[in-house]
């Protein structure tokens, strides 16, 4: 008897999907051969507030290739939300071109339907669309009355703050503000859309292929089995690809009402104003510490804006719930509605923008105590989620903090800023804790076990994605690991919304749920076969043996993982630190970041090779937000004036330098079978707060607001006592 | 993108008729700037007059000691010729922090004198503009503005040019051969060619309808020793300066006996420091002069509501490249 090989889970292995991908075979949405297919554009608003007073699409019909443009006039009836603003969720129904009215400027305003893409293109130009304008609400700050709080999670409690602070020897108080970001993943958004007998079936871009067929049928009034999604690969979402947009309705719409199968590509100008962006945050926080540096008291106030015909937020605050050990905390959000589209998610939402304030307000909290930054964040660890009120699964974060101490050579640092100067540059070093709630949620797998030559090859299927970060090759390596034979053979099948339902890929959820529901699956499978092969279930008997000795040459068994009673009785979090030297030249403001090192305690990993991937994209994207990320909105029209990758700047290989990334060994069993936890978010949060603390290491400047451009250095004045 | 005509033109004659025959013609060089205008309506020329083939196409070192940049060479190209690299390290360090690797194999030297502002409100079509719809207002001037200029600006056009190479051609004195309409070639001094917005931002040279760019000439190399190009920006590479200057210094027995200065990013052309090189002529080349000679270049400048940094961040980014052009080890 062959034993089991147990060794495939762990293992640095190479993409399965890798050359697929690099030789161009892996197809993205738009990429799959359908006959007969039109191409769909977007005409879009040229005003943020205001009505529709006539739309003139004369000459764009007259165009050689143009079938159709649809407008609020024409189009098909679709099902709109209730409520004045309702929320948004990742089951959202997304009504297009339903009314004559303009919330936020790039709306979609009509649809051109033509035989190619350019002239698409260019019937779009030529449709008149005259507005009745409206004064749009675009400044927060002149809208600030219109304040509401949007839920009953939005503010928490626990004892009192202001006596906290008042009782406290130093207390800080400082605001901190993030600005609009927008994903723009590689891959535009993208969908090929066709009706057969009642029933869409679509190729689209798309991160959660369950909730994105609710949102579909609901959209268009049909029973969820007539909506088929085949998402077989991504080129990144980053939180935008979570829902379901209002170009893959109108794609929809288009091939229901001319009958034949639609492409539509969102353009990089429209993914500004349509696909979704983090909203602008102003975060207000309040510390208090004892000479001890103690935390007495920790508030985290959030303002921010949502569209004023939909709701969402991301919580940042929720970050100062749990981090800290402090008998006083409050945090509250607020939104104010302007006419800009609805934000959504996007790279850890509210933890990547939260911990920016915390661990930016620890740092200065630290400063003031005159105590080492590690050493006060070491000083209010907490083995418990306060806010919560629930253990953690797991926490290594004082781990992290010490291990990466020693690998950075934080001893190193001086505590007076403008101590370490390098010729033109003034050299600094940051840190900051990291933490991102690592959740498990309900997976479902299918696994076919098939005897070919003698050997035993697997395919697994499931709903879930593979947005990049390396899901095919995990699924495959859990399958080898449980089902005992190698990754070669195992054929891996995501991305098709008639697979067995998982979460689909998102909020660092993917790998342990589908790590789980693969392992569900794999033991249904022996269980199965032993029974059918009249073998005592704890008899270990290798796959292959067992396929033999029962004949079955072929046999396919659905498993589903769900999280244990013990998984909701705690809180499940990964943990990490950031460590950053930043060199910023003393007259003009630039600066690079030198080195950083990430270490993160993550449960088990289950490639070290992805998951360093995944991590060092995180860093990336947490310089980015120093750097240079941010959309700007023009005061007068509303309109965004960045408005593509040349003026939406996103780091390049030159501003990142060296990067190390450590994973502790640990495995989580409270959060899973397996003890994985997702890393997905991990490695962006709290990383701006580490690099704007090495700035101010380096040239005794805070610097609050993000990002952090040459200009604003040059403008800033000295912290007191620098 | 609207329907346009394409016409590959094999000499200069032919691209001049081409272009007279078509009152919406535009050549194409690269294309890297003036497609993607296209793309987002901004240009809309109903014929193309390729211009890649014509006999502009080399780097010849001529008898008065200069050197002549071929129109149609492209960045790339230029920035790595061996001579250049020797006798005009500025010209080659501006140019490649320019863009990216892959923009500059396509961009031509053309070009790159022709590229057009980067200012958000000439490129949304919806946005009010009169370097693009002459008479429809000037959206910057009174919107953002923070990436505008701070000299030389009109009312009706607040806009920077967005070039390194220019700025380095500014500071080198270069001049540029035109092919006329009439067939017959004009050079105009570098500081002619572009032009400031005035009444009619529209115009970003003073190149007049169909006229050619063939050339581009460098005068005798002497700031080959004591030269730099300071490229303020917010990320290392692929982004438009916030502000540049080239710097060079022609130093001999230890006095400035010529400096060549001029700034980027800081208004509608590339922009020539004229005072401040002709304070520093005959002047040692200590820092004290090096931060007077900043201080004149920044005295006329006039700051929009958002663009206040430049000031401070221009005088230290002058004294900046006056240092390390100075102190540049040969």
């Amino acid at each position: 008897m062959k034993t089991l090989e147990t060794s495939s889970i762990g293992k640095a292995i190479d993409r399965i999907d890798g050359r697929l991908k690099v030789t161009g075979m892996a197809k993205y949405a738009s990429e799959f051969p359908v006959e007969n297919v039109v191409y769909a554009q977007g005409v879009t608003s040229t005003i943020a507030k205001g009505k529709i007073t006539s739309i003139d699409v004369t000459e764009a019909e007259k165009q050689k290739g143009v079938i159709k443009v649809i407008t609020y006039k024409n189009a098909e009836k679709l099902k709109e939300s209730d409520e004045k603003r309702p929320a948004f969720t990742l089951t959202s129904v997304a009504p297009v071109l339903q009314s004559p009215e303009i919330h936020y400027y790039g709306q979609y305003v009509a649809c051109v339907v033509a035989e190619t893409f350019e002239q698409a293109q260019y019937a779009c130009r030529l449709v008149k669309v005259t507005y009745e304008e409206d004064k749009p609400d675009i400044d927060l700050d002149k809208n600030r009355s219109k304040a509401f709080k949007p839920d009953d999670q939005a503010d928490y409690s626990r004892g009192d703050v202001d006596a906290g602070m008042q009782s406290s020897d130093v207390t800080l108080e400082a605001t901190y503000t993030t600005p609009i970001e927008h994903q723009h993943p590689m891959e535009l958004h993208a969908a090929i859309v066709s009706w057969e007998n009642g029933k869409v079936k679509t190729y689209a871009s798309q991160q959660i292929l369950n909730d994105a067929k609710t949102a579909i049928a609901d959209t268009f009034m049909i029973s969820e089995d007539n909506v088929q999604i085949i998402a077989a690969y991504l080129g990144g979402g980053f939180g935008s690809k979570l829902n379901v947009h209002k170009h893959l309705i109108m794609a929809t719409m288009a091939s229901k009402m001319i009958g034949r199968p639609v492409q539509i590509t969102v353009t990089r100008q429209q993914m500004f104003t349509n696909t979704g962006m983090r909203q602008f945050d102003e975060q207000k926080m309040r510390l208090g510490a004892n000479k001890k540096g103690e935390l007495q008291a920790l508030a985290h106030h959030t303002t921010s804006h949502c569209a004023t015909d939909q709701m969402y937020y991301e919580a940042c605050g929720n970050v100062s719930k749990m981090l800290y050990k402090t008998p006083n905390n409050a945090v509250t959000h607020r939104l104010i509605p302007l006419n800009l589209q609805v934000p959504n998610s996007m790279r850890a939402p509210g933890e990547a923008t939260g911990s920016f304030a915390l661990e930016s307000a620890m740092d200065e909290m630290a400063w003031k105590l005159k105590m080492d930054p590690v050493e006060f964040r070491i000083k209010n660890d907490t083995q418990r989620d306060l806010g919560a009120d629930k253990p953690f699964s797991s926490r290594l974060l004082v781990e992290c903090l010490r291990i990466g101490a020693d690998k950075f050579g934080w001893s190193e640092r001086k505590m007076q800023p403008r101590a370490n100067q390098n010729g033109n540059w003034l050299v600094g070093y940051g840190v900051s804790a990291a933490s991102r709630r690592a959740p498990y949620r309900k997976t479902s797998a299918r696994v076919i076990a098939d005897m070919r030559n003698g050997e035993v090859y697997a395919t697994i299927q499931m709903d879930g994605t593979d947005i990049g970060t390396g899901s095919y090759t995990i699924v495959a390596q859990t399958a080898a690991e449980y089902l005992g034979i190698p990754v070669k053979n195992i054929n891996v099948e995501l991305g098709d919304s008639d697979f067995p339902v998982t979460p689909g890929s998102g909020g660092s959820w993917g790998a342990a749920s589908y790590a789980n529901g693969v392992r569900v699956a794999c033991k249904n499978l022996f269980s199965k076969l032993k029974q059918n092969a009249g073998v005592a279930e704890e008899d270990e008997v290798a796959l292959e043996d067992l396929m033999k000795s029962s004949k079955v040459t072929s046999y396919k068994v659905v498993g589903t993982a769900e999280p244990s009673e013990e998984y909701e009785n705690h809180s499940v979090f990964s943990f990490g630190a950031n460590f950053a030297e930043v060199w910023v030249d003393k007259d003009t403001g630039m600066y690079r970041i030198k080195r950083m090192v990430n270490v993160g305690s993550a449960g088990k990993i289950l490639n070290p090779k992805t998951a360093y991937s995944q991590i060092i994209g995180g860093l990336t994207m947490g310089a980015g937000m120093v750097i240079a990320e941010q959309t700007q909105v023009e005061p007068h029209h509303g309109n965004f004036i960045t408005r593509s990758l040349a003026d939406y700047h996103v780091p390049v290989n030159l501003d990142l330098a060296n990067i190390d990334v450590v994973f502790l060994p640990e495995e989580d069993k409270i959060a899973n079978e397996i003890g994985v936890k997702g890393i997905g978010e991990l490695g962006i949060t709290s990383v701006a707060a580490s690099i704007a603390n090495a700035i101010f290491n380096a040239t005794g400047k805070r610097m609050r607001d993000l990002p952090i451009t040459p200009e604003k250095l040059i403008e800033a004045s000295l912290e007191a006592g620098v | 993108m609207r329907p346009f005509k394409y016409i590959n033109a094999t000499t200069g004659e032919q691209a001049l008729q081409a272009a007279e025959q078509h009152e919406r013609a535009k050549y194409l060089g690269g294309g890297t700037n003036l497609v993607d205008l296209m793309k987002e309506d901004v240009e809309q020329p109903d014929h193309l007059i390729e211009i890649a083939d014509l006999e502009y196409n080399s780097i010849k070192e001529n008898k008065k000691g200069g050197l002549t940049l071929g129109a149609v060479v492209s960045n790339s190209d230029t920035a790595n010729h061996p001579v250049i690299r020797q006798k005009y390290p500025l010209l080659t360090m501006a140019m490649l922090s320019a863009a990216t690797a892959q923009i500059r194999n396509m961009a031509t030297n053309g070009g790159n004198l022709l590229q057009r502002t980067r200012c958000p409100y000439f490129y949304e079509t919806s946005m009010p503009c009169n370097k693009r719809e002459p008479g429809s207002g000037c959206g910057a001037k009174k919107g953002m503005n923070a990436k505008h200029a701070i000299f030389g600006y009109s009312d009706s056009c607040v806009a920077v040019h967005p070039s390194d190479m220019c700025v380095a051609l500014a500071a080198l004195n270069a001049e540029v051969e035109v092919l006329q309409i009439n067939g017959k070639t004009k050079m105009m001094p570098f500081e002619d060619f572009h032009r400031l917005p005035g009444a009619q931002p529209e115009k970003d040279t003073n190149l007049d309808k169909g006229e050619l760019i063939t050339a581009i000439h460098l005068p005798q190399s002497i700031y080959a020793d004591h030269y730099y190009y300071l490229k303020i920006r917010e990320r290392s590479s692929y982004a438009f300066a916030l502000l540049s200057v080239a710097a060079g210094l022609q130093i001999k027995n230890g006095i400035i006996a010529s400096a060549g200065l001029a700034m980027g990013g800081v208004a509608h052309k590339p922009w020539k420091l004229t005072k401040a090189e002709q304070f520093l002529k005959g002047k040692s080349p200590s820092e004290e002069n090096f931060q007077r000679a900043a201080t004149i270049a920044m005295e006329d400048a006039k700051p929009l509501a958002e663009n206040g940094f430049k000031v401070p961040m221009g005088e230290k980014a002058i004294v900046r490249a006056l240092n390390q052009a100075y102190n540049r080890k040969v």
